[in-house]
């Protein structure tokens, strides 16, 4: 387990963390989402141990420190890899900084570049792939040795569809094996899609913080969907609704002013009327990093 | 295998092979083969026409003086029709011929200049041999008096220790060790600097970091560079032996080697000892002040820049000799053999003239040595925050950043 305790980082006047605190156990995933400038990258760079700063983290309970440097798989946020060397000896020396033998993670090789579907062999130069195919090989450079503690920084950007679905299943891939996986990112899709719980930063802040339940029930059902022939002024008209926006094909989305606002609603948009859908739900995390990164 | 083994063998492999590590060694080797080509070709195509041709009636003598002057006869011409049209067709410079009767033997030269001094004396020499022995069976002596005749004076050479050849031997010597070090760590500074400088503008040194710590990973990136600067050495006396070897056996360059054998001797004598570890541990100091200076810039695109102080220095020592090569028994000189930085040019210069003894030697390795160690751990502890520092803020502010991040 992963363990961040009341951790904060100034560089000169600028607070950079301030008093920031999560956990993330084995085979769990975390997303850590913020701003640009939130905190994120120093977060992992003092998981790292990059950093000197005040509180403290652990990893199973011992301080982050060389001797557990073979059981993490980082990837930086911009992507670096050596150039001249080939697909096979940046893995091979890489792998083997991490503590693993040639001759063990040579044999592995195809396999993975087949998973992450790297076109080319592993006899190309790093400096002749593709941008898309240099960052499937880091991928592949951060998990080839199995960590068991991941921290991968943006690791969706500049992925396409395909290859960022190839990433996802990775990912699910060893977090079924137990490992502990904590990423950054700007499209909450993926964090929706993939992460168990979140940490949402906002000028070094820890502005939310649990499971994706937990975070989306924290501002309750607030979010209701409805198809129906109202017009849009009555709908304005209706008790507790803060703002109504039109959707697409007749679809209206009303915002509460709380999840106990649903039911009287319901019984008056039914009076005489038909209703061909009525839903309430909480608001997407896309919604939430909005409303929480708008406000003062 | 041990982490900074790793980075070791990584940084020595890169190194060694590479186009420009290979180049840079052999391009001695190669400059040292195109001048002796050039000499050969030069000397073989000027070699006949400068010959002259002997042509004498009496093939044994004939034979006899191209035996002893094989490197200035063309032994193909035997008659004096066929050498006159050689003469005149400018296949050789000239001719001589001999006649010998039973009284006087009389030689002749036909040329298109004057016989070399080497080779008059050469011929006075034979033909004055030939008539003396001419001469004594003429005279019809007896057994004691031929041998009495022909008793010749003793000339015997007793010569002390050579001074003026032992002041050359050590000027050559001077100038071969430091242009040798010069070159070498200006090289080495350069390329470390500028490895280091360009892995800074990248982020793998943050995957590095996660998987070593920076002072093995300094140390190792210092010893991978040393391994090759060791390579070459070695590579530079097989193949300066093998040279040698070679040089005193081929004809272009045997008389030279003999004629030079103890200015030879004395300047390998004065290369292959103790001063090879000064070049070694000279090219290591300024290569771990290189590394230094590359983890000082901000950015990939100003590693040329990084090299800059390592370079600097070097300079200012290597034309710091300058003035003492006639004089190196002066305090100043004393004073910066002990100098790191300082002592791989300057040492060199009192083992070369004898006016350090073994145990000076000793302690200013030993300095050398320990700042090396030192400055090492020392710079290797601060790495980490000197490389994961992105921002420009100059040298003097980055060194401050790093120094406090140990």
């Amino acid at each position: 387990m992963l363990k961040v305790e009341h951790v904060s980082k100034h560089f000169g006047d600028v607070k950079a963390l301030n008093d920031v605190s999560f956990s993330i156990a084995d085979g769990e995933i975390m997303g850590l989402i913020g701003q640009n400038g939130a905190g994120k990258s120093t977060s992992f760079h003092s998981i790292l141990n990059f950093l000197k700063f005040d509180g403290a983290i652990s990893w199973n309970d011992a301080p982050i420190s060389e001797e557990v440097f073979d059981q993490i798989g980082y990837l930086p946020e911009e992507r670096s890899l050596m150039p001249k060397l080939t697909i096979e000896q940046q893995i091979v020396y890489l792998a083997k900084l991490k503590g693993k033998k040639a001759k063990d993670i040579k044999p592995q090789i195809d396999q993975w570049m087949e998973k992450f579907a790297v076109k080319g062999k592993k006899t190309d130069k790093i400096k002749d792939l593709s941008k898309g195919n240099q960052q499937k090989v880091q991928l592949i450079c951060t998990l080839i040795h199995r960590p068991s503690l991941i921290i991968l920084d943006e690791p969706f950007s500049g992925l396409d569809p395909v290859n960022s679905d190839l990433l996802k299943r990775a990912v699910l891939a060893e977090k079924a094996n137990g490992a502990s996986i904590i990423f950054s990112s700007h499209d909450m899709s993926n964090v929706e899609e993939v992460c168990d719980s979140l940490v949402m930063l906002k000028t070094g802040n820890v502005v939310l913080s649990g499971s994706l339940d937990e975070v989306r029930g924290q501002f309750g059902k607030t979010e209701l969907f409805v198809v129906t022939d109202w017009p849009i002024e009555k709908l304005r008209e209706l008790p507790m609704v803060n703002t109504v926006e039109s959707l697409c094909n007749g679809r209206f989305l009303l915002r509460l002013d709380s999840e106990q606002a649903g039911p009287a609603i319901f019984d008056q948009l039914t009076k005489g009327h038909y209703i061909e859908e009525f839903s309430q739900r909480p608001p997407t995390l896309d919604e939430i990093f909005r409303m929480k990164v708008g406000e003062k | 295998m041990k982490k900074w083994w790793i980075v070791t063998s990584q940084t020595y492999m890169r190194q060694v092979k590479s186009w420009s590590f290979f180049l840079l060694v052999l391009m001695p080797f190669i400059f040292l083969g195109i001048g002796v080509g050039i000499g050969y070709l030069g000397m073989n195509s000027s070699t006949n026409h400068d010959k002259i041709a002997m042509v004498s009636s009496n093939e044994q003598l004939r034979q006899q003086y191209i035996k002893q002057n094989k490197d200035d006869i063309n032994g193909k011409y035997k008659t004096e029709a066929s050498a006159k049209k050689a003469l005149k067709n400018k296949d050789i410079s000239g001719y001589i011929l001999i006649k010998s009767d039973a009284k006087q033997v009389t030689a002749n030269y036909y040329g298109d200049q004057n016989l070399s001094n080497d080779v008059k004396t050469n011929l006075q020499l034979f033909l004055g041999q030939i008539q003396q022995s001419n001469n004594l069976q003429n005279a019809q002596l007896s057994p004691a008096q031929a041998t009495s005749l022909a008793t010749n004076f003793s000339l015997k050479e007793h010569v002390q220790k050579q001074k003026s050849n032992d002041s050359t031997i050590r000027q050559v010597s001077f100038w071969i060790m430091v242009g040798m070090v010069y070159m070498i760590l200006i090289n080495y500074s350069s390329i470390t600097a500028q490895e280091i400088a360009s892995e800074k503008g990248t982020k793998i040194k943050e995957i590095i970091f996660s998987s070593t710590s920076a002072v093995k990973y300094f140390i190792g990136k210092i010893s991978g560079v040393m391994l090759v600067i060791l390579t070459q050495i070695v590579v530079y006396i097989v193949g300066g032996g093998i040279v040698l070897e070679i040089a005193k056996k081929i004809d272009l360059t045997k008389d030279f080697m003999q004629n030079n054998s103890q200015l030879v001797n004395g300047v390998v004598d004065n290369l292959f000892n103790v001063n090879l570890l000064f070049l070694f541990l000279g090219v290591v100091i300024y290569t771990v002040l290189s590394a230094l200076s590359g983890a000082l810039v901000a950015k990939a695109e100003d590693a040329p820049k990084a090299a800059q102080p390592a370079i600097m220095l070097s300079m200012l020592a290597f034309f710091a000799t300058f003035p003492f090569v006639a004089d190196p028994d002066v305090v100043i000189v004393k004073v910066l053999s002990y100098v790191p930085f300082f002592s791989s040019y300057f040492m060199p210069i009192r083992i070369i003239n004898e006016t350090a003894g073994p145990v000076e030697v000793i302690i200013s390795l030993v300095i050398l040595l320990a700042t090396i160690l030192l400055s090492s751990y020392y710079i290797g502890k601060m790495y980490k925050g000197l490389m994961l520092q992105t921002d420009d803020r100059g040298f003097f502010k980055a060194l401050k950043t790093g120094l406090s991040y140990k």
